[in-house]
Order: C-alpha cells, then structure tokens, then sequence
C-alpha cells in the first residue's frame, strides 16, 4: 500500500454490525466465554458464537473460521482455530 | 466468576459470562473491597487536578510525587503479604507500552529540538511577512502556520510558546482581534499534536492501542483534515467580523526581526519523518532520518553549528580538555556550574526524562488496578450501562477520554491513565488500533488547549504575559484571558464534535477485521 493510498483508507461509513461471509476466516477479541468452553465475540454489533473458545481466550485475539451467519440478525456461528495475539494490556 | 450457559449468538449479550479474571497474574485483596485497589491512581488523579488545575502548576515533577505517594499510600490497605503490590509496581513499569512511549520520545525529542534550534518558526515568519497578510485575514493564517509548525516539532507547547512570542504581537499590529488570533495558535497546536508522528500524544495513543505510529497518522488524517478545513472557515469569516485593537505600528519590524526563509528547509525534515513512518517504517528508524536530514541541513546552511548540536563544557584541569579545545563541540569554563553537556540534542531528550518517569509510574498504578479488581469493575459496569453497542462503546470512549483530559492539564499523563479502559472497550467490539488511537488522542490533544487550565492554554498565556516587557506599545490590557479564548479554540471543539459524528454515523470506523493495525513491536 502507498504512502498515499495509507491516507485515503477508512473514508466511509462503516456499518455497525458488520457481516460476514461462511468460509471466512478472521483473527478476533473473545469479549466473553461460557463455562461450556463456548466464546461470544462481538465485531460491532454483529455476535458470533465461537465454539471451543474457552474462558483461556477471553480478551485474547484468536483466529476463527465463520461457520454460519444470519444477515438480518448479524449473529453467527464460528469455530476456534488458534490463540493468535494479546490485548494491548494483558491481565 | 459466573458461568453462563446460553449457547445461542442470539442470548441477551447483557447475561452474565466468565470475564477475563486475570489468572495469569497474582491478584491482589484490598481492604474495603477490590474498588480500593483504584487508590493509587484516584489519589493521583485528585492531586493533578488540585496542582495543575486549582493551583495551575504544570509541572511534571509534582504529579511524579502525587503517583509516588498513591502507591505508598495504596500499600497500606492490601491484606496479607504486601510483596505482590510491590512486584505488581515492577510489572507495570516493565509493560511494553511504557518502555516503547519512552523510547519514541526521547526520539522525538531531539529531532523537535533540532527544529526548533534550527529555526523553522522562522521560515513560517518569513512566509507571513511576505505574503502580506492583512489583519482580518491573520487569524486564518496563522492556523495553518501553527498547524504545519506543531506537526513538525510534535510539541503544541512549544508551538504556543513560540507562535504567542512571535506571531501574536505581529498580529495585533496588523489588526487582528487578539483573542481570535490566541483561539488560532491554540487551534494550531492542536492540529500538529494530534496529527505529528513525533507528538508525544500522538506515541502514546498508538502504543496504548497496539498500534504502529505511522498507520496511526495517516489514518487520523481524515477527521484532523475535516475540523481543520472547518476551523479554517471559522478563522476566515470570524476575522472579518472581529475587529482589532487599533494600534497601528509597523508589525513587519517585528516579522523581519524573525524572518529567514532558509528555516523552511526543515519542512523537508518534517516530510521525511511523517513519509517514512506512514511507509511503514520503525518509528526508530524514521525519526533517525529527521534528525540526520535536519541536523546536516542545519549544519549545511548555517542555522546551527555544531557546538549547537551538541557540546561539551569541560573544566581546564581535565586530562584531555587542553589538547582538545579546538574541537568545535568542546568548550573550556571556569566556571565549576558550567560544567556539563548541552545543545539541541540533550535538550530534546531531556525534556521527556520526567514524563518519562511519570508514565512508568501511571502504568504501574494502573496495573494494581487491574490485579486488584477495580479495573474490571469499572469495566463491567461500563460494558452493562455505558457500552452497550458499538456506537455507545465508542461514545463512552470519546466522553471518557474527554473527561480525563478536560480535569487534568497534562495532557499526556490524562492519555496514559485512560489508555486501558479505552483499549478494552474497544477491543470488546473489536475496534481496530487505528480506531481507539485515533478516538482517545483526539480528545487528548483538544481538550489539552482549550479550558483556561489546559497545559496548552498555560504555555501561550505564560508567554504572552512577558509581550508587555519586549513592546512598548504592548500593554496588559491586551493580554488575552484565558477564560476568553475558551470558545475561539475551533479546532479543538470541533475535532470532537467530529468524533461525536463518527460515533454516531460510523464514519471512518474500523474494526480488526477491516484491517489489522500493525505490531506494536514496531512501534
């Protein structure tokens, strides 16, 4: 990407609950984990149920793989692939 | 820790889950309650507002004693072993955040030095005097001029400092309403704080947020461009309709004094800084470049020498001081004071050794926080009440960042202790570094400019009290109150008024899906 190009990204509108695409993977925060080793991420408003994103991933970055996802609810399913990196101030 | 067993992304976010709880860490049990462990920093925050907005004392100093204290004082309420508080310190300070900040601006520090020393105000002077502004007009001008100036040297106090020294009198000579023109240089700060790489707002709102300084800036660029653009009108329609003092005199005495077009070369030191970092280089490595173009432009065409750069003041009974004293950077004094190193380069530094210990120190306090519980409480509460969707998240982040900054006059030591919980709630929704960045150094560098105790505020009116000394005709009934400047400073307000839109509207948002921002490792 050029210096100049740099400059221009991120002149839109952003939705608030983005969508996203089955197949796709992603490296996300865990905002939150089930005692059953389920993880909630949350990119916007749009919810993603992460399965086998346990309390370990919680505020964590990790990759994961969108398994299901409802447009009109922006909600979704996802499987855990791998921890991938840490929040700016680890706990 | 609750448990939850809602299994559906369609559950009420709001139910309760298993919250990082830190098991990584020891915790730490406070007396009265997990809240106690905000002591440290509660204490601190109380005593900055008392010194530096009760008592108006911006100095650095004392708020490295208010922190110190807040951590002896939190000491005395921790139960059992006081061992883990005090590891607890040394693990804060050790946090990669502080370690980076403190490298970059001991970076930044000499190249704004060398710029400052190597006259680029004066370069800016020259182009004023010679596109011969009228007084209406000046107002507008010297925002831009402000503006290219503080994004140059990163620093908005010196640029205050310096615009207040040379630009003020110039202006009221010429026509210009003294408290649009002060609302103008103020504006300018603003913009170059916010947007210079070598800022050190700028340096902390990128390594708080995990983020590369380049990437921060030029993703910045669009909501800094807009207020400016708006600002600008402002300045150009209000000039028209504020009138001056009527002094009359000549105001290019004042301009020529300080003109010399030749400073305008460092605009190329300033483009080589801002360019290689946008690049994507270490910040190390772009802002080495700076130094090494401003420093040999300097030398080159005569704006320093090299005893300016960096000299050395030796006593004559040193081994090697004799011998030696024709070296250009040495210098032999009588005087057992006068011993010491000097110059552009130790200045730079210099000035950032005291921050440098008080960031340390913050981040130490904000790590008791977090081990002790207060840190996750307030977050719980913010997530429950506060951040409830994204375009609340990022409302509670411009208010909160607001907040701290409007109460404490430093602006950098108000960003340092609202850097976590702005990292947190942004990552909660997955706001990319970029993003955070950019929301928590706008508030930081607006709100440090535009109440009558902000750091900003304090430099230029400090300077402007010593105008009535240098100019005859410079009485104090000309000083600008600071209380009145408070709505002239249009680019502060608006740039958060830009961000209030871009919560609401999404505008430039971007989440770590769109883009990931770069390591912090690289700064």
């Amino acid at each position: 990407m050029s210096v100049f190009t740099k400059f221009l990204r991120g002149w839109q509108f952003r939705d608030s609950s983005p969508s996203l695409t089955v197949g796709d993977e992603c490296s996300v925060f865990v905002a939150e984990a089930n005692s059953d080793g389920n993880g909630h991420v949350y990119i916007g408003d749009t919810h993603l149920l992460v399965e086998g994103a346990g309390p370990e991933t919680v505020e964590r970055r990790v990759r994961v793989e969108v398994t299901e996802f409802d447009e009109t609810n922006a909600t979704g399913r996802a499987e855990f692939i791998e921890i991938v990196g840490e929040s700016s101030y680890t706990n | 820790m609750s448990t939850d067993n809602s299994d559906s992304p369609d559950a009420d976010p709001s139910e309760s889950f298993v919250q990082d709880t830190g098991e990584e860490g020891p915790r730490i049990e406070f007396y009265g309650g997990r809240g106690m462990s905000a002591f440290p920093i509660v204490f601190f925050i109380l005593w900055a507002i008392a010194q530096t907005a009760f008592w108006r004392i911006s100095d650095e100093g004392g708020l490295v004693i208010g922190i110190l204290v807040g951590l002896i004082g939190g000491m005395f309420f921790v139960r059992g072993n006081w061992k883990t508080y005090a590891n607890t310190i040394f693990e804060g300070m050790t946090q990669p955040v502080a370690v980076t900040a403190i490298v970059a601006w001991i970076w930044a520090g000499m190249f704004a030095q060398l710029l400052q020393d190597g006259g680029f105000v004066d370069g800016l002077v020259w182009l004023a005097q010679t596109a011969g502004i009228g007084g209406a007009l000046f107002p507008a001008a010297t925002f831009i001029l402000a503006a290219v100036f503080t994004t140059g040297i990163g620093t908005g106090y010196g640029a205050s400092i310096a615009f207040v020294t040379l630009f003020f009198p110039a202006g009221l000579l010429l026509g210009a309403n003294p408290i649009l023109l002060f609302g103008a240089i103020l504006s300018g700060a603003i913009f170059g704080d916010n947007l210079a790489p070598v800022s050190d707002t700028t340096i902390v709102s990128a390594v708080t947020q995990d983020s590369d300084i380049g990437g921060v800036v030029a993703s910045r660029f669009k909501y800094v461009i807009v207020a400016a653009i708006v600002a600008f009108g402002g300045y150009l329609v209000a000039g028209q309709f504020m009138g001056g003092l009527g002094i009359g005199g000549n105001a290019q005495e004042i301009l020529v004094a300080e003109s010399e077009p030749i400073g305008l070369v460092h605009l190329l030191s300033m483009g080589i800084v801002i360019g290689t970092a946008v690049a994507g280089r270490h910040i190390v490595e772009a802002i080495s470049w700076g130094i090494v173009v401003a420093a040999v432009s300097s030398l080159a065409l005569g704006l320093l020498s090299l005893g300016d750069i960096v000299s050395f003041n030796a006593p004559a009974d040193a081994p090697l001081s004799q011998p030696l004293e024709f070296l250009p950077i040495l210098t032999i004094v009588d005087d057992p004071d006068a011993i010491g190193v000097g110059g552009s380069l130790i200045q730079g530094a210099a000035g950032f050794f005291e921050l440098a210990i008080l960031v340390l120190l913050i981040i130490a306090a904000a790590q008791i926080m977090i081990r002790g519980g207060a840190f996750e409480a307030i977050l719980d509460w913010s997530i429950e009440n506060l951040a409830t969707n994204v375009r609340n998240a990022e409302l509670t982040m411009v208010g909160s960042a607001a907040l701290i900054n409007a109460v404490i006059t430093i602006n950098t030591a108000a960003e340092v202790a609202i850097g976590p919980y702005i990292s947190k709630i942004g990552e909660r929704f997955n706001l990319n570094g970029y993003r955070r960045a950019n929301i928590l150094d706008a508030q930081t560098a607006a709100l440090g400019y535009i109440f009558p105790w902000s750091g900003g505020v304090l430099a230029g009116y400090s300077a402007m009290q010593e105008l009535p000394g240098e100019f005859e005709w410079f009485d104090t009934g000309m000083l600008v109150t600071p209380i009145d400047v408070v709505p002239f400073v249009f680019q502060g307000w608006l740039l958060v008024a830009v961000f209030i839109i871009a919560a609401l509207t999404g505008f430039g948002r971007e989440y770590i899906i769109d883009r990931e921002s770069e390591e912090v490792a690289r700064l």
